[in-house]
């Protein structure tokens, strides 16, 4: 059923011709040939939009990062790209200062991304410049990263909502989605937890009814679309903090991924056998952006797209990427072979048709080894096993002073700065505090080992809206929010089926999405199954014993002779509110009708529900990032359920260390930032 | 904050006038004692490393490393007596001034010091 599968897929790429358009249109605002001046933090995703080539073909001369320091333009017109941040606004004022006092005459263009803000005009009108630059903006919303993945790649969206208490991302976000109506039709429903997704489905709605009203094409309830389901990322702290386990995830914490490339040693990218590659072939061609960056690793593309074996082992569990490696390693070399049975002259030439696929495929293999070869080693480490010792036991709330104590001795060992408190997050949050001593200890170990400069880490991860770093019992003193947001973890543990013990091993595990992290489910991806797989959540939907049970249970879905039980419809908390409920934060659960109002639901009011053989998709939101180990996990509850699919749409791609760090102000974002 | 500004200052004596400063703030708010007491340690850390950048005719620099750190570059540098006595001041428990001491002999490769360990 794949090529079913297949066309059942939302085509997405629409959304990347538009940002490409909408950035040809931006450059083309300004006549003649110009000097690109660009934010660093913008050409990773600006090189999943388009290549060098086409900024070139549309009168870009030469290429700057937008950094502090002298700008030498030959061009009359300077074009600044970047995001709406007061620090960069500053730069480009001191670089237009600067040429004013060596008269030299530029034009100035400052177009921002996404959108452009009162602040940025003041901070401009301020610095005396605002007369010399014409401001406007380039709509960069989200961007493919996979067939069934969108993303507005804003690595800061996380940091931005729940640290610095910015909620321009949020709306952000709810311009991108409202784009995404336009495009498709209004979602029928629109469900979410937490209260920046609360805040999100407001605008949204909002945005709605006043674009129906303001011009006439009304837009009708989406076809394609059953509803938008919106996870804000402080309702799952618990998700991010975890080790990921697949093989994309693992890589990302491992390597890191950044706008979906990786960067790996560039020997592992030549191919000594074949040394003139095919320049034709996309998948071995570097991006454009790394020509800009002059490193020495070399920056891989990773899509599935491109890169069967790749889009094979991405959400796999790493235990058995090895075993499928190998099996991959077996049939290319019995492809190889087909060569010696080859004896016509006909069969030959079909094996010379195949060989270039052949070497790419080969190609890739040689990456995928590579890339494990460097993970392999990682996962054997005792620090690494230790930390996920150390997680199961707090997951399964076994011993949590026992726990804490093997923290300490990791930090003693002075292991990496972001896993410790990763840990101690998660041991905060399940355990609903940490000792006061103790946590006043570790907090004073934590700051000799890794440096004072670390405190104000510390402070952002005590105070609200955040506060997963917390003493138990709370002091008297602390403000009422704080102890509003204490995490019900072990009801939630029970009542979503989050801890998956027992003796089952790996294979049996597969069937359910606890698999991706080894036996535990992430919350938020339960969260999405209470919405759209209310079965999944009971019990596992694939061990056909059960499942009629958990048909009966939730009282939906038709129990099919087939294997794969049909969507039902969308009716949103629909038996699972308390449990949403004991969470904190907003539950959101509205209703778009068609013309253009929008009413909170009432009992009676459900979706259209999914015609047989019909597929709908799901848009899932994850306000302030998510995992690709939970990619991994909404790919495999999709794959369950006949009739429904899933798009993920996020802010941005985040791991537990790209969280931490960007709120330590440590990211690897500032040492990736160094450009010519 | 005072604090981010003192973890981008370079210069030693601003370093520490505003570090100083963030300890002030603290102290305002008697539920950030923790963070005030913090700050306390920080000062007297960098005050310690300028002394040890004296002591070593700023040979070998010392300011602004963690105490981790700071207890390294001691060892490394076979100052043992002074990285002892970071670990009293500092009231460094054992366990990881030992893994300290590990680390930094297994670097020298002293391995008539791990020995006697």
């Amino acid at each position: 059923t794949t090529d079913h599968d297949f066309k059942e897929h939302l085509d997405v790429s629409l959304l990347k011709d538009i940002a490409r358009n909408s950035l040809v249109q931006a450059l083309n605002s300004v006549n003649g040939a110009k000097t690109l001046v660009l934010d660093p933090s913008l050409a990773g995703p600006l090189s999943l939009v388009a290549e060098i080539s086409l900024l070139q073909q549309h009168g870009v001369d030469k290429m700057f990062w937008l950094e502090a320091g002298p700008l030498t333009a030959v061009t009359t017109n300077v074009v600044y790209l970047c995001r709406p941040q007061i620090r960069m606004v500053k730069v480009i004022a001191d670089q237009i200062k600067r040429h004013a006092r060596e008269s030299k005459t530029h034009t100035y263009t400052l177009l921002l991304v996404p959108r452009t803000s009162t602040l940025i005009s003041r901070v401009l009108e301020e610095e005396g410049v605002l007369g010399d630059i014409t401001i406007s903006t380039y709509n960069l919303q989200f961007i493919p990263i996979a067939d069934d993945v969108i993303s507005l790649e804003h690595e800061n969206a996380f940091k931005e909502i729940w640290v610095d208490g910015n909620e321009a991302s949020v709306y952000d976000s709810a311009q991108a989605l409202h784009t995404l109506q336009k495009l498709y039709g209004r979602f029928p429903r629109i469900v979410g937890k937490g209260d920046a997704a609360g805040r999100l489905a407001t605008l949204l709605t909002r945005q709605t009814t006043q674009s129906s009203a303001g011009s006439d094409n009304a837009q009708a309830l989406s076809e394609k679309f059953d509803s938008l389901i919106v996870i804000d990322r402080r309702t799952d702290m618990i998700t991010p903090l975890l080790t990921q386990l697949t093989y994309e995830g693992l890589i990302d914490e491992v390597i890191g991924i950044r706008n979906s490339h990786v960067e790996v040693p560039a020997s592992l990218l030549a191919a000594p056998s074949n040394p003139s590659a095919p320049p034709s072939d996309p998948s071995t061609s570097t991006p454009p952006a790394s020509s800009l960056l002059k490193e020495k690793k070399k920056k891989q593309h990773l899509s599935s797209s491109s890169d069967p074996i790749f889009g094979e082992l991405r959400d796999l569990n790493f235990a058995s990427v090895g075993k499928r490696l190998n099996k991959v390693a077996r049939r290319l070399d019995e492809d190889y072979k087909a060569r010696h049975k080859a004896q016509s002259v006909a069969q030959l030439r079909d094996f010379v048709g195949k060989l270039g696929s052949l070497q790419t495929e080969h190609q890739s293999l040689r990456l995928h080894t590579g890339l494990s070869e460097i993970i392999v080693p990682y996962t054997r480490s005792s620090v690494f096993n230790k930390s996920l010792e150390i997680q199961q036991n707090l997951l399964s709330s076994y011993d949590v002073p026992g726990q804490i104590s093997a923290i300490e001795d990791l930090l003693a060992q002075g292991a990496d700065m972001q896993l410790v408190i990763r840990l101690l997050c998660l041991a905060s949050i399940t355990a609903g505090g940490i000792r006061a001593k103790t946590l006043e200890n570790i907090k004073r170990e934590f700051l000799q080992t890794y440096g004072y400069d670390l405190l104000p880490l510390l402070l952002s991860l005590a105070a609200p809206p955040l506060a997963i770093l917390l003493p138990n019992p709370l002091p008297p003193s602390t403000a009422p929010e704080v102890a509003a947001f204490k995490y019900p973890y072990p009801t939630l543990r029970k009542s979503l089926r989050l801890v998956i013990d027992g003796t089952e091993t790996l294979d049996e595990l597969e069937n359910d999405i606890s698999y991706v992290y080894s036996g535990y489910a992430p919350i938020s991806i339960r969260l999405v199954q209470c919405v759209a797989q209310k079965g999944g959540v009971l019990s596992n939907p694939a061990s056909g014993k059960t499942r009629s049970a958990s048909d009966d249970a939730a009282g939906r879905g038709k129990s099919q002779a087939s294997v794969k039980v049909q969507a039902h419809p969308i009716v949103g908390w629909k038996g699972f509110e308390d449990v949403v409920g004991s969470i904190s934060g907003k539950t959101v659960d509205i209703a778009q009708n068609g013309l253009g109002s929008a009413d909170t639901v009432s009992a009676s009011a459900t979706s259209h529900p999914p015609q047989q053989g019909q597929a709908t998709t799901t848009v899932v939101f994850f306000l302030g990032g998510c995992t690709y180990t939970e990619i991994a996990a909404l790919r495999w509850a999709g794959r369950q359920n006949q009739g429904r699919k899933f798009l993920v749409a996020t802010t941005g791609v985040v791991s537990g260390a790209s969280i931490i760090e960007s709120i330590a102000g440590v990211g690897r974002g500032a040492a990736a930032s160094k450009g010519p | 904050l005072a604090l981010e500004e003192a973890s981008r200052m370079q210069d030693p004596t601003a370093k520490i006038t505003s570090v100083k400063a963030a300890h002030k703030f603290f102290s305002e708010d008697k539920d950030r004692a923790f963070e005030a007491k913090m700050m306390d340690e920080h000062s007297r850390l960098l005050a310690f490393q300028q002394q040890l950048e004296k002591e070593t005719d700023d040979k070998i620099s010392f300011f602004g490393q963690s105490v981790n750190e700071t207890i390294t570059t001691c060892l490394l540098n076979g100052m043992s007596k002074r990285a002892d006595k970071l670990k009293s001041d500092f009231k460094v428990p054992d366990k990881r001034f030992w893994y300290i001491k590990l680390h930094a002999l297994t670097k020298t490769r002293d391995f008539e010091g791990l020995d006697a360990f």
